[in-house]
């Protein structure tokens, strides 16, 4: 039994694309026409950055209040919340003032962050915000073991615009950003 | 005495020239890869050493002089080190019969030379073909001599391949020898002469067409290169047999990997596209009536002619991947040795007719 006449056909284009590299020529084809209408599609990258996404997530940082004291009330759920244990927060009250509390030390072990962005979620402060630094390669490892003085001083030169500290929180009421109705709200 | 010692200088001369020319192009063919890939595949290439990184094969030369030149532990010192030499010889060495401009004579004195040629020697593909041979020896040893899997499994590669398509390489040039009745690169050259369908890729009775193609795919594969860089797949063998060399040792293998891409394509520029003669009978620059300086014009057309072969290698590595080994084995041994033998037999025949018609 003879193959139908177009299988034959078939048959013999396909012998025929085969003998004259007809794919390799389409695909030598395709590589010159890259050659032929070069757009470079990477970046010199120490030279020229790419515009980073608004939403870029890069180094933790901690942040201050228009006045430079700082957020941070060490109420300890951004170490509850970072999935690779990169913080460490050690609480403290503020001295003489025993219903106010502050971070004593912070400490952040950059070496595992994974740069979720669920500690600054979690904060109820805003005291921790993510920078667009990413330029963090060094030489020694332990250089990315930061303290608290560290992490402030990226907020500082990353946040040059402070938040205002609500006046009712001061000096010794430890709210939160929660809710309350006979407080004033953070504005908008 | 004095004769025989100008003899030395002239040769020596011509030698110090022939290599420095091929160095400088290997030289460029480094950074000229690197860069045609980049633009292949949407990237810019090297571009941080000088404009537009046209400085990268000196930074490259210089980096590999000053570093470690390391022996593994339990390498066999000597052939260690006799490897990259051998690989090296041999690729450089095949260039003293290639002719790179018009076959003409310079009289010097009592006795003459020939400019363009180190030795017009009448079995110079022959010689190419078998120091290409030596130059497989240099792979196999490095591979062997280096005490590493990966090296060992290099230069076993590397044997099998090199046997199998070295055949081919032969065979494909046997039909221009029938042709052109010699086995002088000079006088296969001389043979093309006139318009361009003269050269024995077109040339009557027989086109070489398939054994240019058989060729230029067994070359590929003799230099290792993609997609026949089985030897040194660096994916599979870290970097095959080169893997435990570092240094000069390294750069000299490259070296050779480069050189033996500039000679193969020289010799099928030289036996298949007609070498230095343009593709019109005559010059331009002869006949704009500067006949002394028709040189120029030739060896730019052998530099245009080996180049666009070179731009071949660079074009097919960036478009195909690696073959498999029993692709590769299958593919030299099933198709191109049988197209090869086909090839000399149409050939023999019809050179055959074609002359007793005469």
């Amino acid at each position: 039994m003879t193959p139908p006449a177009t299988t034959r056909r078939t048959n013999l284009m396909e012998w025929f694309k085969t003998i004259t590299f007809y794919e390799i020529l389409v695909g030598m084809k395709s590589t010159l026409s890259h050659l032929l209408h070069y757009k470079p599609v990477t970046l010199q990258y120490p030279h020229e950055k790419r515009t980073l996404p608004d939403n870029y997530r890069g180094m933790l940082a901690l942040l201050r209040y228009d006045d430079g004291t700082e957020k941070c009330v060490g109420c300890d759920l951004c170490e509850a919340a970072c999935p690779s244990r990169v913080i460490r927060v050690v609480s403290a009250e503020v001295p003489g003032e025993p219903t106010k509390r502050y971070s004593k030390e912070y400490y952040m072990d950059m070496t595992r962050c994974l740069f979720c962005g669920m500690c600054v979620d979690a904060c109820p402060v805003d005291a921790l915000g993510m920078t667009r630094e990413f330029e963090w390669a060094v030489y020694d490892k332990r250089q990315l073991h930061l303290n608290k003085e560290q992490l402030l001083a990226i907020g500082d030169r990353s946040y040059p615009v402070r938040e205002k500290r609500l006046e009712l929180q001061h000096p010794n009421t430890a709210f939160f950003n929660v809710a309350f109705k006979h407080i004033p709200q953070k504005p908008e | 005495m004095t004769e025989l010692g100008l003899r030395l200088a002239v040769s020596f001369t011509q030698i110090a020239a022939v290599t420095c020319i091929v160095i400088v192009t290997v030289l460029l063919l480094t950074l000229a890869e690197r860069k045609v890939l980049g633009w292949m595949q949407d990237r810019m290439g090297p571009m941080e050493v000088g404009p537009y990184g046209i400085l990268q094969p000196f930074a490259d030369a210089i980096k590999l002089f000053f570093k470690e030149d390391i022996v593994p532990a339990g390498a066999n010192k000597f052939l260690f080190t006799m490897a990259p030499i051998l690989a090296l010889i041999p690729a450089l060495i095949g260039f003293a019969v290639i002719p790179w401009g018009p076959n003409q004579s310079l009289e010097i004195g009592s006795f003459t030379i020939k400019p363009f040629i180190i030795s017009d020697i009448n079995i110079g593909i022959l010689y190419i073909l078998a120091f290409a041979s030596i130059g497989a020896y240099g792979i196999i040893l490095g591979g062997w001599s280096s005490n590493s899997k990966y090296s060992l499994l290099g230069g076993l590669r590397s044997a099998a391949q090199v046997i199998s398509y070295e055949l081919n390489v032969g065979l494909s040039i046997v039909g221009v020898l029938i042709m052109a009745g010699s086995l002088s690169l000079v006088q296969i050259t001389d043979a093309q002469s006139g318009w361009f369908w003269n050269w024995y890729v077109f040339a009557f009775p027989a086109p070489q067409i398939f054994a240019l193609v058989v060729y230029v795919i067994s070359a590929v594969a003799e230099t290792n290169r993609v997609p026949f860089d089985l030897p040194e797949a660096e994916s599979e063998l870290v970097a095959g047999f080169f893997t435990e060399y570092s240094g000069l040792r390294f750069a000299f293998f490259y070296l050779a990997e480069y050189a033996n891409m500039v000679l193969v394509s020289c010799v099928a520029a030289a036996m298949f596209l007609g070498g230095w003669n343009a593709p019109y009978p005559g010059t331009l620059i002869g006949y704009l009536g500067l006949p002394a300086f028709a040189w120029v014009e030739n060896t730019m057309w052998f530099a245009v002619k080996t180049y666009s072969f070179l731009f071949l290698f660079f074009w097919l590595r960036a478009t195909l991947p690696r073959l498999r080994y029993d692709q590769l084995m299958r593919f030299g041994w099933k198709v191109m040795l049988p197209i090869a033998l086909a090839n000399i037999v149409v050939t023999a025949i019809a050179v055959f007719f074609y002359q007793q018609m005469k």
